[in-house]
């Protein structure tokens, strides 16, 4: 059924997303090497790390968003929301897992969230508006 | 009968069943690259597919004593999360090696399992 694979893709992004939120300092190590030298690393350091927090934060608000409408039932049996939620989740698990391991810029991160988390809650939004506004 | 509990028992079953080969998969990953005394792996082992049982009996008696609105089922559901919890808080905290994915993975278990504890209790003073 589509529920329960819309269910389980949200779960996986939730817990690789935590998982990132975990260990955000060795990501951030780790990717900094790539692009600068020395004396920026220090520099680079204390800025892109609360930039990730912000953005990890960000990302679980938008979670919270996205679960309340599926677990109050406003868009569970919704068809096109489902297949958008499973797209961007899977997506998204696959990113951060490439993420993780290949020790990706932070700034793509921004991109990633902006795609698979901000579209279905989005697509959420509207429906609880759609919902509770006008289908009264 | 309760819809919320339902639909939790539905997804619970979905996410034990994905939980159950993740660990699988762990246990293979972390028996290779750990240093485990062989009785502590084995140990783990067994005790993962106990839970498989006691989960599968729980979550079966639990849909059925819902959508027929028997107390007994219901109870025996209720009284089986209390060992799965168990489990679950072993596979957390006692573990000999606990990745931060299965910390992660238990917690969400407890949570289902917290959540389902309470619409269970509420579902089944209605019944009486």
């Amino acid at each position: 059924g589509l529920v329960p694979c819309r269910f389980l893709t949200f779960t996986a992004h939730l817990v690789i997303v935590i998982s990132i939120f975990w260990s955000r300092e060795n990501n951030v190590r780790a990717s900094l090497p790539l692009q600068c030298t020395q004396e920026q690393y220090e520099n680079q350091d204390t800025l892109s790390l609360p930039r990730l927090v912000v953005a990890l934060s960000v990302t679980l608000g938008l979670f919270a968003v996205e679960l309340a409408g599926f677990f109050s039932g406003v868009s569970m049996f919704n068809n096109t929301q489902s297949l958008i939620s499973v797209a961007a989740h899977c997506s998204a698990s696959i990113c951060l897992s490439f993420f993780v391991s290949e020790h990706w810029q932070c700034s793509a991160y921004w991109y990633i969230m902006g795609f698979c988390s901000a579209l279905p809650a989005a697509v959420e939004i509207l429906l609880f508006i759609s919902v509770f506004g006008l289908k009264k | 009968s309760s819809t919320p509990l339902e639909i939790l028992l539905f997804l619970n079953g979905w996410y034990y069943a994905t939980y159950f080969l993740l660990e699988i998969f762990i246990f293979v990953y972390k028996g290779l690259l750990l240093p485990y005394p062989s009785a502590n792996l084995a140990l783990d082992l067994i005790m993962l597919f106990l839970y498989l049982g006691i989960e599968v009996t729980r979550i079966f008696f639990g849909s059925k004593g819902n959508l027929c609105q028997r107390k007994v089922p219901l109870s025996i559901s209720l009284a089986l999360t209390f060992p799965a919890a168990v489990m679950a808080a072993y596979y957390l905290l006692l573990q000999t090696y606990a990745l931060r994915l299965e910390a992660i993975l238990n917690t969400i278990l407890l949570l289902f399992y917290a959540v389902e504890l309470l619409l269970g209790i509420l579902t089944l003073a209605s019944f009486s």
